[in-house]
């Protein structure tokens, strides 16, 4: 064996490493000597290639298809394709007849005032958590665990009737986006999480601001939120996340149709006989975009998110 | 990095605008219980029917200067009422079907209406007011609109096989028979049926479509015992040997179309518009949509052919609800008084493509004048003479319900074993039927 | 100074989880009639929930999704997670498209795959079946298959978060441990049995059981996918519960149901944490 072949084979060996099963890189099949193709490792990299586009395939092909369906001018929910017969924007024109961005509208206000709120909110209560110390903090963080703990869902039909006649100021929130906003305002994960974060910033900035002098609400504007940004984009794209999936709270705060969200409509939407599904996927397709464009922008921040967050509960 | 932290703070700042502002436009506290707010109407309709209802309104605000506010409701009606009465917090009126008057009432949902207080009450059929009364006498609901079941023929079909009109059920059957089976459309192909029924189980639709047939059977769901009371009478000589029919259709002469025990009545129409079954039961709004895609010419509105019992058919219709709760009961009244008024029934009547008044409640409108339309005249006829609603025994829909699913499993199984079906059913309803404090011990 | 920034977090909380937590709490006491005045009920409606066939059909239901879809969930991300494990490019693009359906709302993935289902031998999944020799099935329309097809929607949304959670799992394992394994002559499948697994184990038996728990409220898929039918054959415990509250008006009823949802989640959860923080005390 030559020197030159057991260097190629030793940093082939080397790789096979970084992977729990051991994959090898592309750059391993010209590996052999002479640049020869080394004939297994091609035979992995094909196996990996071809087991990668049919994850692709499946896990992004339905959505394609949506994009086809809804720009496709004759739809049949039998002929779904990855690519539109006959492309046309008519689905959205319809869709625009039965509503459509009526909700889109509904879900982006209730997604923009939820989330803002929801940010400062948590910011807020985080700050109080992380840097004070004072009495019953331990139950503060108690009682947000609770909710936690508690399944929306379970008190989706006492808070709409909550909803019809807020407690202490009696105003009556059914059927006004500000019932769907207030609720999702305060999200116990986001706090934990900012808390986890703005424990982690060292005290002493705000030691030394205080010693010169500025007030408390300046230290916490001027100095600990400037340093939160990386994680103001966490709570941001993962309250986005849980703003939009959200289903039973728009459709139990509704008082008629009109109310609804996007995605809640989409079901309406489909039961009504003269709507196609063209325009249901139209309609889907609106609803998904939103979701897309936090995502992919944020897509870092996500990931931390979720893995920060994911054995939290 | 830079880009990136831009371009969140750019998302975020965006979606923070659109939020606030348009949470400051949405908010309208406590709407419902204002007395200064519209009229809040609310009708099971598609677009179309809306247009004829928004007409109609707009000659009330005209008239009376009250503002509607009108909402069309065509999916899920029943489901945001209930909603809405969790709620507390119910529209003003509405206008439905004459059977969910049962329900309303058992749930304290509606206001009592004395007939001989509204304006122009005296001008109402007496037909017309007993659908609006409840099983405890009192009336509950003001009646609308009215309409006896029909039955649709293709009568190009009927006439290329040389078919006269049928008038029994024996009759009915052999056209049937001769639709399915010797090819109608004249393509080469077996692809006709005789009949086509609506017989999802969905809201009860197939007993919809049965109860005539029962009824002209001689049999029934649920027979009055004369003292207020009812009994369950679905196994009955008279009704088993009525459904025995009704099963032969499904399962021996196999004239019904294919899939007809999922289809609920709006899927049943296009079966209907092209040419893939030829009778059809249902009810008379759609004259206006098949002249449109059928053609006039090529169906014709028959007189019931008879079953051993008569001619019976379902006659129901729609009342106005004035609902519990309302701050402005007057209103209510007045928006009442107006729609059973002679100009707005013949606006109704006079919708396109279909009316939301089919027959109207008040005497003193010609169907006849207002409609110039023999097929109208047969159905008022028949209204008059043969049509029955379904029984306001406090809640209804239970045994509409229990009824679609039992008819469902026999036409779907083909069970010989018809009376102990019909037996298994009478127990549940017959339960129901004390349940809801209307047996007869 | 501290409460001031804790108000908006606790006026929210209380005014809409404690308040309607409470209230439900109430409700679940009485027969609800709106418009007919409460009546005092006692402990009924939850004897009614308990011995409801409905009710019943619908936990069995519940646990089945609930199991399934976790477990389901775990092994294809684990699956993905080994197939995608690295660092080049291509690898994070392939990632990155691969995770859409977690970020993607549950009601429009219900609506897709409504359509992706479509019974007949033409419909678009039955077309890649007739491929393959499979097929026609007739997933959602069918009571014999439909509660396995919900299962599978949920496993394709849920597969992909799992995967980026193992993922950083096994970017925590030392690199050491597989060349040891390697000297000592383990084949690939070996290393992961003995070496991979057992590292995954700790993360991986939390995430299935926090993930089992949450999938106990199901909702938003099963509703849009099928409401529940054909045939009761995929109610879950909140389809039932509202639909027991807001279409057959039994909010007495529905509230009971909701009030032992919170409270076997509440005990569960308070299990694995009181488990876990024993584990790691000890």
């Amino acid at each position: 064996m030559s020197t030159r072949e057991r260097v190629a084979r030793g940093r082939g060996v080397a790789q096979r490493y970084d992977t729990a099963l051991g994959w090898v890189g592309g750059r391993a099949v010209r590996a052999g000597a002479g640049g020869r193709v080394h004939w297994p490792a091609l035979a992995g990299v094909a196996v990996r290639v071809l087991l990668c586009v049919a994850a692709v395939l499946v896990f992004c092909g339905p959505l394609v298809t949506v994009v086809s369906g809804a720009f496709d001018h004759t739809p049949d929910p039998t002929e779904l394709s990855l690519l539109p017969r006959h492309p046309s924007l008519t689905n959205f024109t319809t869709a625009g007849e039965y509503g459509v961005w009526h909700y889109l509208v509904n879900s982006l206000v209730i997604a923009g005032g939820a989330l803002v709120l929801q940010v400062a909110v948590s910011v807020f209560a985080a700050y109080a958590l992380a840097r004070k110390r004072f009495r019953f903090s331990a139950v503060v963080s108690l009682l947000i665990l609770v909710t936690m703990m508690l399944p929306e869902e379970a008190i989706a039909i006492p808070l709409s009737l909550v909803l019809g006649d807020v407690p202490v100021v009696h105003v009556n929130l059914q059927g006004s986006l500000l019932g769907v906003i207030l609720p999702l305002g305060a999200w116990g994960f986001s706090i934990f999480v900012m808390t986890e974060f703005m424990r982690e910033i060292p005290v002493e900035l705000e030691e030394a601001a205080t010693v010169d002098g500025a007030g408390e609400f300046r230290v916490f504007a001027q100095i600990v939120l400037p340093l939160c940004r990386p994680a103001l984009g966490v709570i941001a794209v993962l309250g986005f996340n849980m703003i939009w999936e959200q289903y039973l709270l728009p459709m139990v705060v509704a008082t008629d149709p009109a109310d609804y969200t996007l995605t809640v409509a989409l079901v309406s939407l489909r039961s009504n006989e003269e709507v196609g599904p063209g325009i249901v996927l139209a309609g889907a397709l609106l609803a998904l975009v939103p979701s897309l464009i936090v995502y992919l922008s944020l897509q870092k921040s996500f990931l931390r998110g979720i893995t920060t967050g994911a054995v939290k509960g | 990095m830079g880009t990136s932290t831009r371009l969140r703070s750019l998302l975020i700042a965006v979606l923070g605008v659109v939020g606030l502002v348009g949470a400051g436009c949405g908010f309208s506290p406590a709407a419902a219980k204002d007395p200064t707010a519209p009229l809040e109407v609310w009708t099971r309709s598609n677009a179309a029917s809306a247009k004829v209802y928004e007409a109609i309104f707009a000659a009330f605000e005209q008239a009376t200067g009250i503002e509607v506010d009108y909402k069309a409701v065509p999916i899920d009606f029943d489901k945001w009422i209930q909603r809405r009465a969790a709620a507390r917090n119910l529209p003003d009126v509405l206008i439905n079907d004459t059977g969910m008057l049962g329900l309303y009432h058992s749930q304290g949902l509606v206001t009592e209406i004395q007939p001989t207080s509204i304006a122009g009450g005296t001008d109402i059929t007496d037909r017309a007011w007993d659908s609006a009364r409840a099983s405890d006498g009192h009336h509950y609901g003001v009646p609308f609109s009215a309409q006896a079941m029909v039955t649709l023929v293709r009568r190009d079909w009927r006439e290329k096989l040389g078919r006269p009109v049928p008038t029994t059920w024996a009759e009915l059957v052999e056209l049937a028979t001769a639709f399915t089976t010797q090819d109608p459309d004249g393509d080469g192909q077996a692809d006709t049926y005789g009949m086509l029924v609506p017989g999802t189980t969905d809201r009860g639709y197939l007993s919809w479509w049965a109860a005539s047939y029962l009824w002209q059977g001689g049999g029934d769901i649920l027979a009055p015992t004369g003292d207020g009371g009812y009994r369950v009478a679905v196994d009955s000589a008279e009704s088993v040997a009525a459904v025995r029919w009704l099963r032969g259709l499904f399962c021996d002469s196999k004239v019904i179309q294919p899939g007809a025990l999922t289809t609920s009545t709006a899927d049943a129409h296009p079966f209907f518009e092209t040419g893939k079954a030829g009778i059809y039961l249902t009810g008379p709004y759609n004259f206006g949509r098949f002249d449109k895609s059928l053609g006039k010419d090529r169906y014709e509105v028959i007189p019931t052919p008879a079953g051993p019992a008569g001619t019976t058919v379902l006659g129901e219709g729609e009342n106005v609800y004035l609902m519990a709760g309302s701050a402005r009961p007057d209103a209510q009244r007045a928006l009442a008084e107006f729609l059973i008024s002679p100009p707005a029934q013949q606006i109704g009547m006079r919708g396109q493509p279909q009316p939301v008044v089919r027959l109207p409640v008040n005497r003193t409108v010609d169907v006849h004048a207002t409609y110039q339309d023999p097929r109208w005249d047969l159905v008022a006829s028949s209204y008059a003479e043969d049509a029955r609603p379904f029984p306001n025994v406090p809640n209804f829909q239970p045994f509409r319900q229990q009824t679609a699913e039992a008819l469902n499993t026999i036409f779907a199984s083909c069970t010989d074993d018809v009376p102990g079906e019909l037996g298994a059913l009478a127990t549940a309803l017959t339960a129901e039927l004390q349940a809801q404090g209307m047996a007869v011990p | 100074m501290p409460w001031l920034f804790l108000a908006p977090a606790l006026v929210l909380f209380a005014l809409f989880k404690y308040v309607p937590m409470v209230e439900g709490v109430r409700l679940s006491l009485y027969e609800v009639r709106p418009f007919l005045g409460d009546v005092w009920v006692g402990l009924d409606n939850y004897a009614s929930v308990l011995t409801d066939p409905l009710f019943r059909t619908a936990a069995g239901h519940t646990l089945l999704l609930a199991l399934g879809t976790t477990f389901g969930s775990m092994l294809v991300g684990f699956g993905l997670a080994l197939l995608l494990e690295g660092q080049a490019r291509t690898l994070w693009f392939v990632r990155s498209a691969v995770f859409l359906p977690v970020v993607t709302a549950a009601a429009v993935v219900g609506e897709i795959w409504r359509m992706l289902y479509y019974p007949a031998p033409d419909g678009f999944v039955n077309t890649l079946l007739s491929w393959v020799g499979l097929g026609p099935w007739p997933f959602l329309d069918s009571p014999d298959t439909s509660l396995w097809s919900v299962m599978a929607v949920g496993v394709w949304k849920g597969a992909p978060y799992d995967m980026v959670i193992i993922l950083a799992g096994l970017a925590g394992i030392d690199r050491q441990q597989y060349e040891a394994a390697a000297i000592d002559g383990a084949s690939v499948w070996q290393r992961l049995r003995h070496v991979t697994v057992p590292a995954l184990r700790p993360v991986a038996s939390i995430l299935l059981t926090l993930a089992a728990i949450r999938g106990l409220r199901v909702f938003t898929e099963v509703y849009v996918l099928t409401g529940g039918g054909p045939a009761n054959s995929t109610t879950v415990w909140m389809t039932t519960l509202i639909s027991r509250g807001f279409e057959k008006q039994d909010i007495g009823v529905a509230s009971a149901a909701a009030v032992l949802l919170f409270l076997v989640t509440l005990a569960l959860t308070v299990a694995v944490r009181v488990y876990r923080a024993r584990k790691e005390i000890g």
